[in-house]
């Protein structure tokens, strides 16, 4: 097995960090554009019109973390 | 790779037959509201009392304890792993970054069912009380998820 670059042991700290009070409250209070907005909804829709049960829906994030995990 | 082979939905079915007061949360929970993210482990909320029930069902499917229920409870979490990666959280409560005492009791309390099918179903927290699940850590990528989650609970689609 390969051992992780510098670079990605430092994008991994950098997004398992835990932020700061001001940091998350900043992030969490910015206004949402519509366009942000409606593309989250427009994911969820897809998603939920691709996979309408629960059960198919965890099934596809299963397959596609394996797949992602492959690469 | 992944070990494909688990059946998730017998794990949630044995779970919610065994009667352990255990919560579905962390990304898994997102997908069973409908929100595409990936993730790699299972993250439940247990009550401290049910330790001993939620392993017994975990034992049938070959996840082991990484610790005897015990030391778990001593150290508020554990982990059940062979080939999945179960992270069990059995705080009594947890406080936020943000220094909100969040309790299980009360999340249970309000808690929601997701279906998974015509006869299965498993408990999550409420909307609000994923949010504050997701500031326990407050990592980037729990912060993207708290907004995407605003965005359903705002539109009542969740």
């Amino acid at each position: 097995m390969t051992q992780p670059s510098d670079a990605l042991i430092a994008i991994q700290d950098q997004s398992n960090r835990t932020v700061s009070v001001a940091e998350m409250r900043a992030y969490l209070d910015a206004p949402m554009s519509e366009f942000e907005r409606e593309q989250i909804l427009e994911l969820a829709r897809w998603f939920r019109l691709r996979y309408p049960t629960g059960a198919q829906r965890l099934s596809y994030v299963r397959r596609a973390y394996a797949r992602w995990s492959e690469r | 790779m992944k070990d494909t082979s688990f059946d998730e939905v017998a794990f949630f079915r044995a779970i919610a037959a065994s009667g352990a007061r255990a919560l579905l949360i962390g990304r898994r929970a997102l997908v069973l509201l409908g929100l595409p993210v990936l993730t790699a482990d299972y993250d439940f909320w247990l009550h401290i009392d049910d330790v001993e029930r939620f392993n017994a069902v975990a034992t049938g499917f070959d996840l082991a304890a990484t610790q005897p229920p015990e030391e778990a409870r001593r150290r508020g979490r554990y982990v059940l792993e062979n080939g999945e990666h179960v992270n069990v959280l059995i705080a009594r409560s947890v406080p936020t970054v943000g220094g909100v005492i969040v309790t299980f009791e009360e999340v249970w309390a309000r808690r929601q069912s997701a279906s998974l099918s015509d006869t299965d179903a498993v408990a999550l927290p409420s909307i609000p009380d994923l949010n504050l699940t997701k500031q326990f850590a407050a990592r980037p990528k729990d912060l993207e998820d708290i907004r995407m989650l605003q965005v359903l609970a705002r539109t009542d689609e969740a």
